[in-house]
């Protein structure tokens, strides 16, 4: 909104820059009327919905809502020194939490409460004689709300007035808000007695116990404003490698105490119940020891390794720590895969197999490992890093020099969450992930090269995807022209070909289009990509099948010497193919981007005539740049075959190219990591909002999301940084709010 | 500087927490409960329906999900079930890649007995292993593309006749009458599925045959209607659905094509009949299916849909509303034969006999129906309204 | 010949409907040198407000005489015109004002505008529906032919000719609105070098504003004819955007004759394709292949031509 209060006046239609907020903010709230609410149009009655959005009671809600940012707005001058005052942050964040866990989250995953959301739940417990009072007074109606707000605002009042006694009343009925809600759910799990995996009260626990330690620190705090830039600096650059210690030090507590190793059937097993459940059975020595006693003295003493040797800032013990982390992480597999097989062996409560049937403990306790090896890593390794190095508190405040380990860290994170989440999930989740998330970041891995780097806008990158999938789907032996018996390939395989497929192909796109530039570029590869779909349905020769598509296309397997791996029907043995082959890539472009070619690449997009003028070969650089991008495609092509097992060039259609463009830019174009993440957010928002609002309407939601985004932070999630860099110069820090414009981009652009 | 590194610390942790919230986990998978906290007594089923609810291809997906929920909300009303149904709707948006990733959601309900759908052929070929691993029963409702009985699904069960059932019927009748027909298709699974049936068809009876496909996303029907009526054909036939068929008839009809126009089932609906108008008057339809418009029980089913969602029944309404009946009789011959379970439920769906509003609907042992027990009719549609010519072989 | 004139005048109502649309990409192009992907939405918003709007006062099977036709069509296209250059005003103030105030780089504009699309469209099937053939009522024959092209039997029906007509009147005007009118010198000054306009005391945001306020009454107009022609549907604008794009660039982007020839020569080729001597059963090149073939002469021109028919300046169009 903070466009509309710096419109300069004279530049509005209404001279008046307040009448001119006032229409924006109205408009705002009619356009809001206009997206909430139920679809009802048919044909016979056409605005049906338009009116009953518009011309209701309801439209006043809304109304008040246009009124309520106009006068935030207005204000914003005298409210903003507010927000900076120590505490308001966290507590709303802590807000935001709570009110998610009320209104978004599954408190139960009983099958007898129809959606398992805390409305639902509490309606249902409220009226059950049999349920502690304690509990029953908790989810009776309003005063689970009613809890939450007087938290909130006395906590708000704190942060406002800045009296300690204020916030310390917040705190203390944040906290007993918190562990009521706790102890109201455990009771209501004990009396619908069904597993349990729901997340809403741990969820709301978490976010009282933030607006309380919101309130203590309002209480505590003699400072006038807040950092919080600075404070997450100074985390990182305390010791390095201590955060991830503090991480896995909570991960490893949640994971040996509290959460479940075990579950076949409804058995909830903590690591206790397993090892008394295993200590009767063929497990090996090793496992049992682990599960009995190894595994804790594991956990505490790599924890305490690994702090120390961050503490101490010890390259010898961090290379301990990292190994003896690396040791107990495979110790620790081994039990899993142990009990999860002796377990299947013996059909306990009906368990399926080695890997099935385990609960989060495990691969918390995993990534507690993994974690703590990190620490130690980067403490061994943070001597050695070059550059600047923030030494002091100023400095980090101040925002100069790097913080060390603090990059590493963060991929050590995702890391843990890549290798060790998806286990986690449920199966959905598992499918989503390999299926949609895990092949769309690897597409705009291999498009942020065209558009992210080489600047070239590529709207027909779904071809090569769609070369790779039909290129499997031939030397497999899915289509109705059958390879000869020599060349039947199984899928892995297919991969080498269908890369030297898409660079043949890239290149040919990219060959006659040379001469073009920019917008002629995007709409003649547009144009090739819908020529590569049509070809697929028109089915020429009967080589593609046509609509149809092909069928039975065999998963990859491998058969090395002793070594058989058979990818099935199961998500997560894809995913962890995926990271394989996502990794690769990632290391591969990570060495591309800062080599000669990288270079390159830059000085074309930001001016390709003096780029040519300094001696880069343009023509060659252009190429390479379509043939690496589409090989990468037609990689992610070969698994999506494979993976489904059945392609059609549905599957192919424009609209999937432009989506990919959107992951990239959405992301942060030329930035890897953006591209990822723009690719992982904008495929998991869907899915996320399947259940959050009506199907029909998500996409509509995807778009105010990308309109929003585009506006408020127009490079991107995560910017590039040499965009930034090329704009700005290495030492003025970059902000999210000023963006790398090259000198021919964007308004104002001569010819 | 310390408390807020408290605070900060449990900010963070709390962010994490909601980054995590999408994913609460489960791998054991939940067990039913039948007591519950005051949440109402009574063992709860679920029905799972799969199909487009977003995208290009909604309008599809809505009008069988609607067709889902009658039934469902009927049986619920009724109370005779002895247990209560609940819907899960899982979008795959009609997109076969998207597919996979709804049939996880639908499995990881321990609940579901069986699912209503894919809707779309593409998307049934994706999941018909993943479903028939789990024992999950499939019963679709419009997915006809004639080899999918053939992909060895353990669980697949169709309420429509497949594009191979009546495309040569047509065919045959066709080539009684006319010499040179030209056969358009729509480009999709289905449209290309039936057109290439009844092509094969008429060249095997010496009929000549000109061939031609037009996406069924486009809007403009007049270069293709120009070039039916320039062949010279006595009769088009048209592989598609209703929405297109309609801007197809209005264009042959602007362009003054002369001949008969025939199409398959995907175009014999109201939307078509609405869309247009006087244009749809002489056309010819093949349908392996009763006269829905016409039985005692689809009235009743007509005023119920229409009553409930403000619209008419649509294309595999009726279809929809006959797969979920069918789906609910066997949860409660499952339960009166002691188990229920996936396994038992499907195969009570296999032995099915049952008289819905589109016909009498009992499975062969590829789950499709049996060739020959459902007679291919004729329809026709004359002053805006379709009638039945009884069964095509005999019609003139 | 006669076969070939009808598909003619087929593809020059297509093709006049292609043009009107590509004149919104182009206007924009010019000034701001970006795709404004969301003028798709622009076209769906103008078929569905003068939906609204005819529909208050026609009902469907009436019958109308020929001057309450007229004015009829009149008011539908001036609704449409109407709906659509206050969604395209929109538009620009929401998706692009604000980037061009922060500097955003060129592609942010891009996705922006992707993301307006998607919004707009699933926002108008929400609110209205989402059945694929919405039908204008019909309150006259529109397939009457109108009269005969001499020396063939091909004829031109009356829904054609209205099509081609009112299109080529908005078009004329527009022509004369941008060489003619203060506000056509300011266009051109923005789009030769907007830098110098704004010292010439032109008023950069209010001439782009306006810009799009032409561009989106046109698209909103031809939205009109199109839902008119066919049907019409929260997801119609896709593929006329897309095909008018490519107009807009095979006529040379940024340039309003470029635009009209460029639609009107996409909307023949498309329907030229049955035509071509090796179609028909057996060949190739059948109704299947039309899009390869606009694609393909697309890029044959671009490859000879990389600016388009006519080149890519605005500012040199009158």
């Amino acid at each position: 909104m903070s466009a509309s209060v710096q419109r300069r006046p004279g530049e509005s239609i209404l001279s008046n820059p307040l009448v001119g907020r006032a229409l924006g903010c109205l408009a705002l709230s009619f356009v809001l009327a206009l997206m909430i609410g139920k679809q009802e149009g048919t044909q016979q009655d056409f605005g049906l919905a338009f009116r009953q959005a518009v011309l209701g009671p309801r439209i006043l809600w809304f109304l008040l809502i246009g009124v309520l940012v106009f006068v935030l707005l207005t204000f914003w001058p005298r409210v903003q020194p507010y927000l900076n005052r120590p505490g308001i942050r966290p507590l709303a964040v802590g807000g935001l939490t709570v009110v998610v866990a009320y209104a978004l989250l599954k408190w139960t995953d009983s099958t007898a409460v129809s959606d398992g959301k805390f409305g639902t739940l509490s309606d249902a417990a409220s009226q059950t004689g049999t349920l502690a009072p304690l509990a029953r007074t908790f989810f009776t109606a309003p005063l689970p709300w009613v809890l939450f707000l007087v938290a909130f605002a006395v906590g708000a009042a704190a942060v406002v007035i800045r009296r300690a006694v204020l916030s310390w009343v917040g705190a203390a009925i944040a906290v007993l808000a918190g562990v009521w809600a706790w102890y109201s759910h455990s009771l209501v799990q004990s009396l619908l007695g069904s597993p349990d995996h729901s997340t809403g009260a741990l969820v709301a626990l978490l976010g009282f116990l933030t607006i309380a330690a919101a309130c203590a620190a309002t209480a505590l705090s003699a400072e006038e404003s807040a950092n919080t830039r600075g404070f997450i600096n100074g985390v990182f650059a305390w010791r390095p490698g201590m955060p991830l210690v503090g991480v896995a030090l909570l991960l490893g507590l949640a994971g040996f105490a509290i959460a479940t190793w075990f579950s076949p059937g409804n058995r909830n097993a903590t690591l206790v119940d397993t090892a008394s459940m295993f200590s009767t059975t063929g497990l090996s020595p090793l496992s049992k020891a682990y599960l009995g006693w190894l595994g804790y003295v594991l956990f505490a003493l790599s924890l305490a390794l690994a702090a120390y040797a961050a503490y101490r800032r010890d390259a010898r013990l961090g290379w301990g720590a990292a190994g003896l982390g690396l040791v107990s992480l495979v110790l620790n597999l081994v039990a899993l895969h142990d009990i999860s097989a002796v377990g299947a062996s013996t059909a306990y409560d009906g368990a399926t197999g080695a890997w099935q049937n385990l609960g989060t403990g495990g691969w918390l306790a995993c990534a507690t490992f993994l974690l703590l090896a990190g620490a130690g890593y980067i403490v061994a390794t943070a001597g050695s890093e070059r550059g600047t190095i923030a030494r002091t508190k100023a400095d980090i405040a101040a925002g100069i020099g790097k913080i060390p380990g603090k990059s590493k860290a963060l991929i050590l994170f995702v890391l843990a969450g890549a290798l060790f989440y998806p286990p986690m999930a449920t199966p959905f989740w598992q499918k989503v992930l390999v299926s949609e998330i895990g092949i769309y970041v690897l597409l705009a891995i291999g498009l942020n090269v065209v558009v992210g780097w080489a600047g070239l806008l590529d709207l027909g990158f779904i071809a090569f995807y769609a070369i790779g999938s039909y290129t499997t789907a031939y030397f497999v032996g899915a289509l109705p022209i059958q390879p000869p018996e020599w060349m039947r390939l199984s899928p892995l395989l297919c991969i080498p070909i269908a890369i030297i497929i898409c660079l043949i192909a890239g290149v040919s796109l990219g060959a006659p289009t040379l001469r073009l530039r920019g917008d002629y570029l995007a709409i003649v590869t547009l144009g090739f990509g819908e020529i590569i779909r049509i070809v697929a349905v028109n089915n020429p020769g009967n080589f593609t099948n046509g609509p149809r598509g092909a069928f039975g296309i065999p998963q990859p397997e491998i058969h090395l010497g002793p070594i058989h791996i058979d990818w099935g029907q199961a998500s997560l043995q894809y995913w962890y193919l995926l990271l394989v082959i996502v990794g690769l890539v990632i290391l591969a472009f990570n060495r591309l981007e800062q080599s000669r070619l990288g270079r390159a690449w830059a000085a074309i997009r930001e001016d390709e005539v003096a780029a040519q003028a300094t001696g880069v070969n343009t023509t060659r650089v252009k190429l390479l740049a379509f043939a690496i991008g589409a090989s990468t495609s037609g990689v992610a092509g070969v698994f999506f075959a494979s993976q489904i097992g059945y392609i059609n060039p549905d599957n192919f259609v424009l609209n999937n190219s432009i989506l990919v463009v959107a992951y990239v830019v959405f992301g942060g174009m030329g930035s890897l990591p953006g591209a990822m993440a723009g690719a992982a957010v904008l495929t998991w928002l869907p899915e996320f909002l399947k259940d959050q609002v009506p199907a029909e309407d998500r996409q509509m939601w995807i778009g105010a999301v990308i309109l929003l985004m585009m506006i408020f932070r127009p490079a991107g999630l995560i910017p590039a940084k040499r965009r930034a860099a090329e704009l700005h110069g290495l030492d003025e820090p970059s902000s999210a709010e000023t963006t790398a414009v090259a000198a021919n981009e964007g308004m104002g652009a001569t010819k | 500087m310390r408390t807020r590194t408290l605070v900060n610390v449990a900010a963070m942790s709390a962010v994490g927490a909601l980054a995590l919230t999408a994913c609460s986990n489960s791998t054991g998978g939940g067990g039913l409960s039948s007591s519950a906290g005051g949440g109402g007594g009574g063992t709860t089923y679920t029905v799972a329906f799969e199909g487009p609810l977003s995208g290009d291809n909604a309008q599809l997906g809505i009008n069988e999900v609607n067709g889902v929920q009658l039934a469902i909300d009927q049986a619920n009303a009724k109370k005779d079930l002895g247990f209560t149904v609940k819907l899960l709707k899982a979008d795959d948006g009609g997109d076969a890649s998207k597919a996979p990733a709804a049939a996880a959601q639908v499995l990881q309900d321990a609940t579901v007995m069986g699912v209503v759908g894919p809707s779309f052929s593409g998307a049934s070929k994706a999941v018909g292993k993943i479903y028939g691993a789990a024992n999950l029963t499939i019963v679709n409702p419009s997915a006809s593309n004639g080899t999918l009985q053939t992909l060895g699904f353990p669980t697949w069960h169709r309420v429509v006749p497949n594009d191979y059932a009546e495309g040569p019927a047509v065919a045959d009748w066709m080539a009684k009458k006319f010499k040179k027909v030209f056969v358009v298709n729509d480009l999709s699974d289905y449209g290309a599925g039936v057109a290439g049936a009844v092509e094969k068809e008429l060249k095997a009876k010496g009929v000549t045959v000109q061939t031609a496909g037009v996406d069924a996303k486009t809007t403009d029907y007049g270069a293709i209607s120009q070039t039916v009526k320039q062949s010279g054909a006595q009769a088009m036939f048209y592989g598609g659905y209703d929405a297109q068929g309609a801007l197809f008839a209005k264009a042959l009809t602007a362009v003054g094509f002369p001949g008969a126009r025939v199409a398959g089932n995907g175009v014999k609906s109201s939307v078509f009949t609405t869309g247009a108008g006087a244009a749809g008057n002489g056309w010819y339809f093949s349908c392996g299916c009763q006269d829905a418009t016409v039985a005692p029980s689809a009235k009743d089913f007509t005023a119920a849909y229409t009553a409930k969602f403000n619209t008419p029944p649509s294309t595999y309404s009726p279809e929809a509303f006959d797969a979920t009946n069918i789906l609910l009789a066997a949860i409660k011959a499952a339960k009166a034969a002691g188990t229920v379970d996936r396994k038992s439920v499907n195969d009570q769906v296999s032995k099915t006999d049952f008289a819905g509003i589109t016909g009498q609907i009992k499975f062969g042992p590829d789950g499709d129906l049996p060739a020959g027990t459902g007679t291919v009719n004729l329809y026709t549609q004359k002053d805006g309204k379709i009638i039945s010519l009884g069964d095509v072989s005999k019609a003139s | 010949m006669t076969d070939f004139l009808n598909y003619l005048v087929l593809g020059l109502t297509r093709g006049s409907m292609y043009a009107l649309i590509a004149l919104g990409y182009t206007l924009v192009y010019g000034v701001l040198q970006l795709i404004n992907f969301a003028h798709s939405e622009v076209f769906m918003s103008g078929a569905f407000g003068s939906y609204l709007i005819v529909g208050m006062f026609v009902h469907d099977g009436q019958h109308l005489a020929w001057w309450q036709v007229t004015l009829v069509m009149f008011l539908g296209l001036l609704s449409g015109a109407l709906v659509g250059a206050a969604v395209a005003w929109g538009l620009e103030r929401v998706a692009y004002r604000p980037l061009r105030r922060r500097g955003a780089p060129k592609l942010a504009f891009l996705i922006s505008a992707i993301g307006m699309s998607f919004f707009l469209s699933q926002l108008a099937g929400k609110l209205f529906n989402r059945l694929s053939q919405n039908q204008f009522p019909s309150y006259f024959d529109q397939n009457k032919a109108v009269f005969t092209i001499p020396g063939s039997g091909a004829t031109v029906s009356r829904i054609q000719l209205i099509v081609i007509v009112s299109a080529v009147i908005m078009m004329v005007f527009l022509d004369r609105l941008v060489s003619g009118t203060k506000l056509g010198r300011s266009i051109r000054g923005v789009a030769e070098d907007a830098p110098t306009a704004a010292l010439m005391g032109i008023d950069i945001d209010k001439t782009i504003s306006r810009t799009f306020i032409i561009g989106g009454a046109l698209g909103g107009a031809a939205g009109f004819l199109f839902g008119t022609t066919f049907v019409f549907s929260n997801i119609m604008g896709f593929i006329p955007g897309v095909k008018a794009f490519a107009a807009a660039v095979l006529g040379g982007i940024g340039n309003i004759r470029g635009a009209m020839i460029g639609g009107l020569l996409l909307g023949v080729v498309e329907n030229l394709v049955p035509t071509f001597p090796w179609n028909g059963s057996g060949g190739w090149i059948g109704l299947q292949w039309t899009d390869v073939v606009a694609f393909v002469v697309l890029v044959l021109v671009l490859v000879f031509r990389p600016t388009g028919i006519l080149g890519e300046r605005l500012g040199r169009a009158a």
